[in-house]
């Protein structure tokens, strides 16, 4: 009975161990063929493709556009003045004038001013009795003027313990004319001045400036020196 | 299947769904009130900013002087993501208010690196090459010669294109022989005006009043009418200078049988903006 029983269970297990042994032969899965190395580039380009996080926010929205606005240039300066002028030969007499000043950069501007005043008499018409060298029309001194003015010193002056202003002080040079004596004259001026400012947009202006041109008023032709001091308020805007 | 079975599931999914609608609902609802009042902030926003601009500070901080000056001392300081807002310019400087209500002064430099609220970098003018090529304004004061008297006067341009300008000019002439004044508008072609010496035509009419001096005979003022030619070249100095020098052949249409001819040159200082 051994034997046979033996020889079955033999023959079973010859089967079952061919059945089963072979059981990854009988697999349908495809083999994979050695990659090439496009292939593998490939592939990896395509796992980062897919390594990129969902799209959450939609990026097609639109702008808001900002709209700059105009800033406000403060860079001109107009103001008054009142002062006076020593008319060579003519003494000192007081003064009007009117200023317009351009700044270009926070060192230079340029300035146009305009002013009159009326001249005295001189020594030889106070000496010399009745004599009127000039008529009332030939007395007034008008000039005006086209100046490049630099602006050097600049720092803060302190009115008390809690009060500081800004301060500078400035240059100019120009030329322009005066209507003196009923003929103008090409004049040169040159100058000086100091800016306090109260508040940003006024300031005030002690200056003076020397307005040279040649006068043959007096018989012979010779280089006059009219020295203008000028107090002023100007305002800029 | 049972229908039991069937109503329970829709019962319940209808609950789900009732309760999924009311939260969106909800959702919807808040988030439309949230949007609103965005849009009313922007509104308010984009209000302000019609008055005002704001920029924001984006490097480490932003110095605000006393005076549009280098000389004026520093007193604030306005740290970085911090928004100011713009209230005037004068030259190189910009009065700026800060958040807190603080006025000061910061330089341009400075605001070139700020940034406005949609984090595009502030933009404006600095005097520089690039303006002496492309601007609006010029204005020139100088003196020169015309027709051998001294003359004095300034100018001021107005750009059409960077080559083409409307020149204005008034002056004053003062002579042995006679004084004068004359006002002129012409056109001016720069031919090249992205070089530093950059010549230039022109070309204009204009109208002269020439008064004889006491001194001289002829006591009789003339008012003519005028038309000039002329060549000049500019000349780039620094920050927002030029210098300007101009030659111009007049012709002057005097009441007389002869037309009067008069040469006249000048050289100007001269700045753009």
């Amino acid at each position: 009975m051994e034997n046979p029983n033996r020889l079955l269970l033999l023959a079973a297990a010859l089967c079952a161990s061919s059945y089963l042994s072979g059981c990854s032969v009988f697999r349908k899965e495809k083999v994979e063929p050695p990659q090439t190395e496009e292939q593998a580039a490939a592939e990896e380009e395509a796992e980062d493709a897919d390594s990129t996080p969902p799209r959450v926010i939609d990026p097609n929205v639109t702008r808001r556009k900002i709209k700059t606005p105009k800033i406000d240039s403060e860079n001109w300066e107009l103001g008054a003045g009142l002062g006076f002028m020593s008319i060579e030969d003519f003494g000192t007499s007081s003064t009007y004038a009117a200023q317009f000043n351009y700044h270009v950069t926070e060192d230079f501007f340029f300035r146009a001013d305009v002013g009159q005043s009326t001249a005295g008499r001189t020594s030889f018409e106070t000496l010399g009795g009745n004599i009127e060298l000039l008529t009332g029309d030939e007395r007034r001194f008008t000039y005006y003027s086209l100046s490049l003015g630099y602006n050097f010193l600049p720092g803060e002056v302190f009115l008390g313990r809690k009060l500081a202003m800004n301060s500078g002080f400035y240059l100019l040079t120009g030329i322009g004319n005066v209507t003196f004596a009923g003929d103008d004259h090409l004049t040169i001026n040159l100058g000086a001045g100091y800016r306090v400012l109260p508040t940003d947009w006024l300031a005030i202006h002690i200056g003076v400036q020397d307005r040279v041109f040649d006068s043959d008023l007096l018989g012979e032709t010779k280089v006059t020196n009219n020295i203008e001091t000028l107090l002023s308020v100007t305002a800029f805007f | 299947m049972e229908p039991s079975i069937t109503t329970t599931r829709s019962r319940r999914l209808r609950r789900t769904n009732v309760a999924l609608a009311t939260v969106l609902a909800c959702f919807l609802s808040v988030t439309a009130i949230a949007k609103k009042t965005e849009e009313e902030k922007a509104a308010k926003a984009a209000a302000a900013q019609e008055k005002l601009l704001q920029v924001f500070v984006s490097e480490p901080y932003l110095e605000l002087s006393t005076g549009p000056g280098r000389g004026y001392p520093v007193f604030h300081v306005v740290a970085r993501e911090e928004s100011v807002d713009v209230l005037s310019r004068r030259t190189d400087w910009f009065r700026v208010r800060t958040e807190g209500g603080v006025e000061g002064w910061a330089r341009a430099r400075d605001m070139r690196r700020t940034k406005l609220a949609d984090g595009s970098p502030f933009m404006f003018s600095l005097g520089d090459m690039a303006g002496f090529t492309s601007h609006d304004w010029e204005l020139a004061i100088g003196g020169g010669d015309y027709g051998g008297a001294n003359l004095l006067g300034l100018s001021a341009g107005r750009s059409l294109t960077d080559n083409m300008k409307i020149d204005f000019s008034l002056s004053q002439f003062l002579g042995n022989a006679s004084n004068g004044w004359k006002a002129e508008i012409g056109l001016q072609h720069v031919l090249f005006p992205e070089w530093r010496f950059s010549p230039f035509l022109t070309l204009g009419t204009g109208y002269v009043e020439t008064k004889p001096r006491a001194t001289i005979v002829l006591p009789l003022d003339r008012e003519d009418q005028t038309a000039y030619a002329g060549a000049g070249a500019r000349f780039y100095l620094t920050r927002r200078f030029f210098l300007r020098a101009d030659y111009r052949w007049h012709t002057i249409f005097t009441s007389r049988d002869d037309n009067e001819e008069l040469e006249e040159w000048k050289i100007q200082i001269a700045c753009f903006y």
